[in-house]
């Protein structure tokens, strides 16, 4: 189990890699002459000041088989690309046992519309995102299948998101950086239930893959 | 307030919203191994049995049933299935061999049945190893029911069971033989038969119930058959040349079920349906 965390972890290391340390830092906002080779290595800050491992934004969210409620902090790049870190709860109830997941959002909002002076838009976003589940009952045991007996994995999942978000401005930092209050809606769905419609696309219908993620984000 | 109410956006948004909210239980997934369903999608084997209750066979009429297994991924051939099967005649029941979803999750084993809840005739399942999988168990006790039960009907009784030993890592306990002991000892019908997805001969069936299993349905002299799914095509035969028939059942992709009829003591007939 510890084995497969770290997997986990692993394979969502290059996701926090791209919008991490590569995002803020690379901010064309900075303007004058290109800091020293010395001073970009010691405090690395980004446009709005803030060093880049710094979260820009916390996120509650229900559904998108994400959690009953799954919570967590993320970053933005110019306000255009989102990366979440997520850890979601399901209690026994609803799914035999007591779940917990980890999980990673990248998505990508190409549009910010105006709605008066405090509201904004962003009527699309797309995305993937990446779970993993601790705590499900049967899962794979040493030497209790053959290699390759079952050709998914019960505990990962991948999938698309496709939403939009509706942003009211709150009062700017002391620093003066502009902070958002969002709710937000995901469609989305998994890689097996996208397999099972494509194999079947007169069996089943794509309303019927479909899950639906509602949220909040917070700049803070 | 009225005027709130004649405001066109709220007109729209509200059934909107009301329809969202009515199938928000199933889109605002929690897990893959949610298995949260609404009422009618629950306890699906007591609802299908009391449907089967209403239509006791008359006497002297022939009990006729259709054999099938493993829908797991098939929903173009579940469709073709229901649209098949209904047009058949003197049909009581259909009965799967397990494996109704591929990856354990509950919305599959819904998807499988907004299909087969079109049949004009009861459904009966039997769990599948790949219905054991991560939290499977617990969604087929919601949306179907109990891992071993057993029905009467036509002076048969139906004993289903779990002999998915290898999703139990081989505990020594699958299939549970007191509680199969137990319904084989029932002499209150005049046929008995057994069915479950792993047949006894499979690598995954628990090799340390194996014997236990086999010599028990050999002992009973009720038994009529035993009916297996997990091995995707028809097959018949004696293969612990004991005088028990095991019989498998086609996959949904083969695009062929059986139709069993049963008279006598133990006589039996199967004809193969292509849809």
């Amino acid at each position: 189990m510890v084995q497969r965390l770290l997997l986990a972890a692993l394979a969502a290391a290059p996701l926090a890699a791209v919008a991490g340390p590569g995002g803020p830092t690379s901010s064309p906002d900075t303007t004058g002459a290109a800091p020293t080779p010395g001073l970009t290595q010691t405090t690395a800050r980004s446009a709005d000041g803030l060093p880049w491992y710094r979260p820009r934004h916390a996120v509650v969210q229900t559904g998108g088989g994400l959690g009953m409620v799954a919570a967590g902090v993320g970053y933005s790049l110019r306000d255009r690309l989102d990366l979440d870190i997520l850890v979601g709860y399901v209690p026994k109830k609803y799914a035999g046992s007591t779940l917990s997941l980890a999980s990673a959002k990248l998505l990508y909002s190409p549009w910010t519309l105006p709605v008066g002076e405090k509201w904004s838009v962003k009527p699309l976003s797309v995305g993937v995102y990446f779970s993993y589940t601790h705590g499900t009952l049967n899962d794979e045991e040493p030497n209790q299948y053959s290699r390759g007996y079952y050709w998914f994995s019960t505990d990962t999942r991948v999938g698309p998101l496709l939403g939009s978000r509706l942003s009211y401005a709150l009062p700017p930092t002391t620093t003066g950086r502009k902070r958002n209050l969002s709710g937000y809606y995901e469609l989305g769905t998994n890689d097996l239930y996208l397999i099972s419609y494509v194999q079947n696309t007169k069996g089943l219908s794509p309303a019927d893959i479909l899950t639906l993620s509602l949220g909040v984000k917070v700049d803070f | 307030m009225r005027s709130i109410f004649r405001n066109f956006p709220l007109r729209t948004l509200l059934p909107a919203t009301a329809a969202l909210l009515l199938g928000g239980c199933e889109l605002l997934e929690f897990s893959p191994n949610d298995h949260r369903s609404s009422d009618e999608q629950q306890d699906l084997t007591a609802k299908n049995l009391a449907r089967l209750a209403q239509t006791p066979l008359p006497a002297g009429d022939t009990l006729r049933f259709v054999f099938t297994g493993d829908s797991q991924r098939f929903y173009d051939e579940a469709e073709d299935l229901v649209k098949s099967v209904n047009q058949q005649a003197g049909i009581q029941f259909m009965l799967i061999a397990g494996d109704i979803s591929d990856f354990g999750f509950g919305r599959e084993m819904r998807w499988v049945d907004d299909h087969l809840r079109k049949l004009k005739i009861p459904y009966l399942t039997v769990i599948g190893n790949h219905d054991s999988v991560g939290n499977g168990r617990k969604a087929y006790e919601k949306i179907f029911g109990p891992l071993n039960y057993s029905f009467i009907y036509a002076d048969t009784k139906f004993i289903l069971t779990d002999t998915n030993g290898r999703e139990y890592n081989f505990d020594g306990k699958i299939p549970n033989m007191p509680w199969v002991n137990q319904e084989l000892r029932d002499t209150s019908t005049r046929r008995h038969v057994i069915i479950s997805h792993i047949p006894p001969q499979d690598e995954d069936f628990d090799p340390a119930v194996r014997e236990a299993y086999v010599t028990a349905l050999r002992n009973d002299p009720r038994l009529a058959f035993e009916m297996n799914g997990h091995r995707h095509d028809f097959s018949i035969g004696e293969p612990f040349n004991d005088g028990v028939t095991y019989i498998n059942s086609y996959g949904f992709e083969k695009r062929q079920y059986l139709i069993v009829t049963v008279w006598g003591d133990k006589q039996f007939r199967l004809k193969k349906v292509t849809f």
